[in-house]
């Protein structure tokens, strides 16, 4: 289902949270929410879960008003009921009037496809962070709304965790036969879980589209950080350049960049420090002779966009 | 002496339960009410709530004896010494201390309960019928705390029933008369009765509490 | 009447008086139990079998005053024109509702005394209540329920103004109210201050005292509320 925003405007206490004259979201597509903190990400997840009311505009689901029976959401935190993971599933199947039998196998299924089946008689209120988020998604799974919602997935889980979500959610997310509208700060997650990408800065929309497009054309300054890269001046020009693209020595777009830091992270080295004022990082691998702080050293941008 | 003691507790359970009953059915939803909404002078209605919860008991009784009087607005109801201006004054005295905790256990409730309800589907009714199960700790405590402080007070109980032996007389009145009179043993069985009541009611509470 | 006597006595004789205001009853059994040093009652019944018993000695007699029957103005009951207490008694019994001290005190025990006089068993009666409390509550009670009591004269009149209620039968020399005072017996009680109780009694029962009693409340209320007995009895 297409979701769309027409002149939306969120504002709280004479603060604008969000301002989108207009936004389209293709049906059926997972798409990424990508922004800094306090950008205005969650606000946007909440006016079309309808969870805020926006002063002026109006949101649309599959061309009809906003509706809770459309959408799954998928919190940030954990929010059960303190009961068993069992009545926390059941609780929305029971709200849309299924009969028992039905909530039973829809419950199966996503508790299987999520790995949670082995917690259905655990009190929810007292899982881990990988499991709770795990039973969300099987929460959001059961409803088979055409429309889900999720805000920040991967945060605040444990390394080994998180790996392995990172790796399962795409698998996950194609279970859900629905528009995914994600959340993340993390442009390495967005990336990897999206076709199409909606940059949002300040509660603007900077950048929408498909994710090559987006991420091939930054435009603009906010958009190009927001994706992870570093924009940085050459000869009076602004550039941004993915993290990846920065590579040690010369090459047809070369710096110099100034040491502030050598980490040694055992397996790699990374040097940390700036080109002119902004700061920067490169990674290289161990084995070369690393450099010592104060240093100034030669990169090179593998790939580079302009910026205006 | 038996016989009488248990008339007058059954007359105190029965006043004091009917205005916690009703203090709960009226004060619970003011207290939900307020807890899930911000609205203008929120902060001065909560002030005036935990006033309500502190006002002296016999202030309240007071109160209501001058609006039952014969000669006050609501004479000619005729209900001044009676059992029903008893549960109407314990009812005042009862329902800022519902609504104070109410509000209090339900603003302990993690904020995005709430908004995953709404998500979900659940309508109003539904949404205060589970957030007031997923508060029933604090719940509990209200109910204890609004019974506790009726049952034990005095002065608004006898300033309104009058402690009319055969209709009004209720624990705490039958304590100050029979002390009056220098029965101090009778006072002292009266005084332990009332301590046991209140102990069972708060077990009661509290079993129910500490479940799941 | 006693916030005239005791700083007066207290200021004549110099002895430190703590009053202790309960009724008749209570204050006889904290006199057995030697908590007081003097008491000053209306129970002449319960009296007596204190002062078998030895616990009160010196006793004189001080005052009395009159015990009425207070009722609502339209008295339903008709007992403005019963002749006899006990007929009145009847009469309420029959149809109204009475209020009573059910305190023990003083006007307790002679309510119950006139009960007894008119054959009626007070707790077989539907529509008598007892309220616990002192006069003054009682009243106000007996007031707001349209109710029938027996009050003494004196505590009526000072509430007056803010009742309903009228004097619908008075002057049965049943309904009279006597006042003594004794000292609790230093025999049985030695710590009992005995010479300051006997210093009190001979204040109560003296000339100028027992002339104040007399004049009492005149002022206020147009009429005596208590009449002093002491010099009478000395004479007789």
């Amino acid at each position: 289902m297409d979701v769309s925003l027409e002149s939306v405007r969120v504002e709280r206490d004479s603060r604008v949270l969000l301002d989108v004259p207009s936004l389209l979201l293709r049906g059926g597509r997972t798409v990424a929410v990508l922004g800094p903190n306090g950008s205005g990400k969650t606000t946007l997840l909440r006016v079309i879960a309808g969870l805020d009311r926006p002063r002026v505009g109006r949101v649309l689901i599959g061309g009809l008003p906003v509706n809770a029976s459309r959408v799954a959401y998928v919190f940030q935190e954990q929010v059960f009921l303190r009961r068993s993971v069992r009545d926390n599933l059941e609780l929305g199947l029971r709200l849309r009037g299924l009969e028992t039998k039905e909530r039973q196998v829809r419950m199966e299924e996503a508790s299987r496809l999520l790995g949670v089946t082995h917690l259905m008689d655990r009190r929810a209120d007292r899982l881990s962070g990988g499991e709770g988020r795990r039973v969300s998604l099987a929460r959001a799974l059961c409803l088979r709304a055409p429309l889900v919602l999720l805000d920040e997935p991967l945060e605040g889980l444990d390394r080994p965790t998180y790996s392995r979500l990172l790796h399962e959610l795409p698998q996950l997310l194609a279970a859900f036969d629905a528009t995914k509208l994600l959340v993340t700060h993390n442009p390495g997650e967005a990336l990897r879980f999206a076709q199409d990408l909606v940059v949002l800065v300040d509660g603007k929309v900077l950048a929408s589209g498909e994710k090559s497009d987006v991420a091939t054309n930054p435009h603009v300054r906010e958009v190009a950080e927001a994706l992870g890269y570093f924009v940085v001046i050459r000869d009076g020009r602004r550039v941004a350049i993915p993290p990846g693209a920065l590579r040690p020595g010369p090459g047809p777009l070369d710096f110099m960049m100034d040491i502030d830091e050598v980490i040694d992270l055992v397996a790699t080295t990374e040097i940390a420090g700036r080109i002119g004022e902004v700061h920067v990082h490169v990674e290289l691998p161990t084995g070369s002779e690393p450099p010592a702080r104060g240093d100034r050293i030669s990169l090179h941008a593998d790939r580079f966009f302009e910026l205006k | 002496m038996t016989e009488q003691f248990l008339v007058i507790v059954l007359r105190t359970l029965i006043v004091s339960g009917t205005a916690t009953a009703m203090a709960v059915l009226v004060g619970f939803p003011l207290g939900y009410g307020i807890a899930r909404r911000s609205f203008r002078g929120r902060t001065l209605l909560l002030g005036f709530i935990n006033t309500g919860m502190g006002m002296p008991p016999v202030v309240v009784g007071l109160v209501v004896w001058v609006l039952l009087v014969r000669s006050g607005p609501f004479g000619d109801l005729d209900l001044i010494y009676t059992r029903t201006a008893m549960v109407l004054a314990q009812f005042v005295i009862a329902t800022p201390i519902v609504v104070g905790f109410t509000t209090a256990s339900l603003q302990a409730l993690p904020p995005r309960l709430a908004d995953l309800l709404f998500v979900l589907g659940a309508g109003r009714m539904r949404t205060m019928w589970i957030l007031a199960r997923e508060a029933k700790l604090g719940l509990a405590a209200t109910i204890m705390a609004a019974f506790g402080a009726i049952v034990s007070e005095v002065g608004a109980s006898m300033i309104v029933g009058g402690n009319l032996e055969r209709s009004t007389r209720v624990l705490t009145t039958a304590i100050v008369t029979e002390t009056s009179r220098g029965e101090i043993e009778r006072a002292l069985v009266l005084g332990l009765i009332l301590l046991g009541l209140t102990f069972i009611v708060n077990l009661a509470l509290t079993i129910i509490q500490q479940r799941r | 009447m006693l916030d005239v006597l005791v700083p007066r006595f207290e200021k004549e004789r110099r002895i430190e008086v703590k009053v202790i205001a309960v009724g008749s009853g209570a204050a006889l059994r904290m006199a057995e139990r030697g908590d007081i040093d003097a008491v000053l009652v209306h129970s002449p019944t319960a009296e007596q079998r204190y002062v078998e018993a030895g616990d009160l000695v010196d006793g004189r007699l001080v005052m009395h005053n009159d015990f009425v029957i207070v009722g609502p103005a339209d008295d339903p009951a008709g007992i403005q024109k019963s002749t006899s207490i006990t007929e009145a008694m009847r009469a309420i019994a029959a149809r109204s509702v009475f209020i009573s001290r059910g305190d023990d005190s003083g006007t307790h025990t002679q309510e119950l005394a006139l009960w007894a006089a008119a054959r009626i068993d007070p707790k077989s009666l539907p529509r008598r209540e007892e309220s616990g409390q002192g006069m003054g509550a009682t009243l106000n009670i007996a007031d707001q329920k349209r109710a029938y009591t027996l009050t003494d004269r004196g505590t009526y009149l000072a509430q007056r103004r803010n009742l309903g209620l009228a004097i619908l039968f008075h002057g049965d020399p049943s309904l009279r109210n006597v006042y003594h005072v004794y000292a609790v017996s230093p025999k049985k009680h030695p710590s009992v201050k005995t010479a300051e109780a006997r210093a009190f009694i001979d204040f109560l029962v003296s000339a100028p005292i027992q002339q104040l009693i007399a004049s009492f409340g005149r002022d206020k209320y147009g009429e005596s509320l208590f009449f002093p007995d002491a010099l009478k009895e000395a004479r007789d």
